[in-house]
């Protein structure tokens, strides 16, 4: 049976109807969302009281002189100073000439120069801006402007290299645990003796360390506040001016620097021939301590220098001692004298060198690290102690 | 003959020779022909001078010299045994005075005493000779051998101090007696004897703190006037705590004590006789306000603050009241005034510059000159009984230090800081500085403090209870 055309009429609209209602169920929930109502704003407000209000406005500038400034505004109610009405002050309607606009609320003192001379409207002028030349900014490293310094930590201790604590002692634990032994060889082994450390160096720091340092706030930081513009290009340099002529060196030069090679051979010479007769058998052979000699006796007794109780006159004090040396790098006690002092009085002085003697003891009584092919070198030994250094630690 | 002189002319011309040499490296070569010359000769001239550099060394026989900048700062390890007690009943009294002088050097920071187990040698007697040997292995540098004696109600102390690494006694034995109430101040004088042997500087152990001890909560604070040891022990009251008083400061032999009291409801300027308790108001000019009082260094006048019309300025006036005269003449405020131990100078505050700072004049007045430059603001400025350092609290940066600089206002080095550290006080021998140390909150509350002038060694004194504004006396006769 033939559907007639009044039936596919109804058909289609029925299908378009009901397309229509699918899509609308799949689609419109995402047009057609409800939106959520905004947040109600609240501001803060407070509450004034009509007699502070009336105050407000009378300390507040009469507004009549604004209305003067402005050519166009509607002056239709009179304002007095006694009374002024907020109305008066109501920004006016937008003018093709743009006004700084009052404040609508008067401030008990506002700035009176903006109002009475409103600013001329800048004349636009179709000129591209001119590109500013790159500021520059003498800024050639990232290398902080400053090194902080390490904070060195409180210790009861003050030596020129500082140490840690050393390690708490192991605990003996609750738990048992099987004991584990070496294997047994047959063979037995060779004992080898390990080497043994003396103790762990008592805690140290480097400088006296007072409450004020000690809680210093660290603030500063050494990382670049902002990173450096990149260095425009070096200009050619100028071509350089004709260097002039030296003018006729002194007649004196050529002669000075004539010969070298012969002046200093002369010398040399004549320096030798002198020598011609050898030494005077007392002096001590061999070469002389090396720096690192030196600096190896320096480090064991500065080692054993304790100026801890040294009274501040003391520390001020700078003593030499002298002292005969045995071959076996130990001091000879007895010899240790006090040779001169430099500073401070007498009674500080003996303060100075009983601390000096001190350290050559103590630390003399395993023999100082010296060569023993070179004894002749150090048989005598002048000791400075120059506590400046230590006075401000 | 001969020889000598040969000896002497090597030791002459080698470094002649690099010293020719050596301004040349520095001359400017112009031309690279002058340039090479140049070089040819300087290198000559060392060449010449390392073939003479042995030549040179054969002829130096003088002793190896050396210089020692470093060194360490480390407590002196001492032996102290326990003292001998000589009599039957001395036994306790022994080893209370022994702890005593452990405390007054070990409490230095400059001495750490070796614990007594670890001791090798025991004495059975003072006279028993020493073992040096048994010393130096436990690494004493100091050893104290005493012994305490009972006779009736009196007590004996003799004691030897000697320097181990020297092997020898260091000053000569001494004996001191006392009363058997006074044992710690007996106790204290043999330490300050030990320190003073050892250090080269008089000790400060047997010496006495006058402060104002403080009770009750912060808004209705307590305050009257106490005494006590250096240490916190024999602590004793002075003034009732009616009313309050502050700033007490010692007079030069420490038998009198001039303090600031409200008890007229102004401040007012009191004198107080540390023997009888007795105390008596200060003369003064109707409708002022005095404060800040401070002796002489001969006891003989008083230089303190006079608030008139507004206005602060210094004055002094005679111990007894008399003859008043104006130092300072300025619209600003100067207080806080202290002499130098000579007498002749005064170093003081003043806002004259727009901020507190310290100034130092004439003990007779006159234009003074300002010391503190650095930041922050300084007050309470007090001169060292050695003359060489004056004392100060600085306020900078929201907080409060202790701190000490020469008197021409170099090598300032601050001490301490806290959330309110103030009022400096000398100890006798110039060494050590008490002050006043308030903790922030309603429940805080003001202590004690002392610190080396090192910045070393800072610890609370023991008061037993809030106490502030502390001054110490000078060392007891």
């Amino acid at each position: 049976m033939r559907m007639d055309r009044a039936d596919k009429i109804g058909t289609g609209i029925s299908a378009a109807l009901h397309l229509g209602v699918i899509g609308w169920v799949l689609l419109g929930g995402q047009w057609f969302k409800p939106t959520p109502s905004d947040p109600i704003a609240i501001s803060e407000v407070s509450v004034i009281s009509e007699a502070e209000f009336a105050a407000m406005m009378a300390a507040a500038p009469a507004p009549a002189e604004t209305e003067v400034t402005q050519p166009e505004a509607p002056s239709a109610e009179p304002v007095t100073a006694e009374a002024p009405e907020p109305e008066a002050v109501v920004t006016p309607e937008p003018e093709p000439e743009p006004l700084p606009e009052p404040d609508p609320v008067p401030e008990p003192q506002p700035d009176m120069t903006d109002l009475t001379t409103p600013p001329e409207p800048a004349e636009v002028v179709e000129v591209p801006p001119e590109m500013m030349p790159p500021v520059e900014i003498p800024q050639d490293t990232i290398a902080p402007e400053f090194s902080p310094r390490p904070v060195p930590k409180p210790a009861p201790r003050v030596a020129p290299t500082p140490a840690e604590a050393p390690e708490p002692d192991a605990q003996v634990s609750d738990l048992a645990q099987a004991e584990t032994r070496p294997e047994e060889s047959d063979e037995a082994e060779p004992i080898i003796k390990e080497p043994t450390q003396e103790a762990a160096p008592p805690e140290a720091t480097t400088e006296i360390v007072t409450e004020a340092t000690e809680t210093e706030e660290v603030a500063k930081t050494s990382a670049p506040l902002s990173s450096p513009k990149p260095r425009t290009k070096p200009s050619r340099p100028a071509p350089a001016p004709a260097e002039p002529k030296p003018a006729a060196p002194a007649a004196t030069q050529p002669a000075q620097t004539r010969d070298a090679v012969a002046d200093a051979l002369a010398e040399a010479l004549a320096a030798e021939g002198g020598t011609g007769t050898g030494g005077s058998g007392r002096a001590p052979s061999g070469p002389p301590l090396t720096s690192g000699e030196k600096d190896a006796l320096i480090v064991d007794v500065k080692r054993c220098w304790n100026v801890g109780a040294l009274s501040s006159e003391a520390l001020r004090t700078t003593v030499t001692v002298g002292v005969t040396m045995r071959p076996d790098g130990t001091p000879d006690i007895g010899s240790i004298r006090l040779l001169g002092s430099e500073g401070g009085s007498d009674a500080a002085a003996r303060q100075a060198y009983e601390a000096g003697r001190r350290a050559i003891v103590r630390c003399g009584s395993d023999g100082f690290p010296l060569p023993g092919e070179k004894f002749d070198h150090w048989r005598e030994i002048e000791i400075v102690f120059n506590p400046e250094k230590m006075r401000m630690r | 003959m001969t020889r000598d002189m040969s000896d002497r002319q090597i030791t002459a011309t080698a470094p002649a020779l690099v010293m020719r040499g050596r301004p040349e490296i520095r001359y400017k070569c112009k031309t690279p022909m002058k340039g090479m010359r140049m070089m040819m000769r300087v290198l000559m001239a060392a060449l010449a001078a390392l073939i003479l550099a042995p030549v040179a060394s054969f002829a130096q026989n003088g002793p190896l010299r050396i210089e020692i900048t470093d060194g360490v700062i480390e407590p002196l390890p001492y032996a102290l045994p326990g003292f001998i007690a000589e009599t039957g009943d001395a036994g306790g009294m022994a080893a209370d005075i022994t702890r005593v002088i452990g405390a007054d050097l070990s409490g230095t920071g400059l001495f750490r005493e070796i614990p007594q187990d670890a001791h090798i040698q025991r004495f059975g007697a003072f006279d028993t000779p020493v073992s040096y040997s048994d010393w130096t292995a436990i690494n004493a540098q100091a050893l104290i051998v005493g012994a305490v004696a009972m006779q009736g109600d009196k007590v004996v102390v003799k004691f030897r101090l000697f320097d181990v690494y020297s092997g020898q006694q260091l000053g000569d034995g001494q004996q001191l007696a006392a009363s058997v109430g006074s044992w710690r101040r007996l106790a204290h004088k043999v330490a300050d004897v030990i320190y003073s042997r050892i250090t080269g500087e008089s000790g400060y152990f047997d010496s006495r703190v006058v402060y104002v001890s403080e009770s009750g909560p912060k808004n209705a604070r307590q305050k009257r006037l106490a005494i006590m040891d250096y240490d916190g022990a024999n602590i004793q009251y002075l003034t009732d705590s009616s009313t309050i008083v502050l700033a007490p400061r010692f007079s030069p032999n420490g038998d009198r004590v001039l303090y600031t009291t409200f008890e007229t409801g102004f401040p007012r300027i009191k004198m107080l006789n540390v023997g009888n308790v007795s105390a008596q108001l200060l003369p003064e000019v109707p409708g002022t306000m005095t404060f800040a009082p401070r002796f002489s260094p001969d006891g003989g006048a008083i230089v303190y603050s006079m608030e008139q019309g507004g206005n602060t300025d210094l004055w002094k006036m005679g111990v007894n009241g008399g003859g008043a005269q104006r130092l300072t003449n300025s619209p600003s405020i100067e207080t806080a005034p202290s002499y130098s131990p000579d007498g002749g100078r005064i170093v003081f505050e003043s806002d004259r510059s727009g901020t507190q700072q310290l100034y130092i004049m004439s003990a007779s007045g006159g234009e003074p000159t300002r010391i503190s430059f650095g930041e922050g603001r300084y007050g309470t400025p007090v001169w060292s009984p050695r003359g060489d350092l004056i004392a100060f609290t600085k306020q900078h940066a929201g907080r409060f230090h202790i701190g000490v600089m020469r008197t021409d206002g170099s090598e300032e080095r601050l001490l301490t800081a806290s959330f309110l550290d103030e009022g400096p006080t000398w100890s006798p021998n110039g060494r050590v500085i008490m002050f006043t140390r308030e903790s922030p909150g309603a429940a805080g509350g003001a202590q004690l403090y002392s610190v080396d002038i090192s910045g070393r060694n800072l610890k609370a004194v023991n008061t037993g209870g809030a106490a502030s504004d502390p001054a110490w006396s000078p060392l007891l006769p």
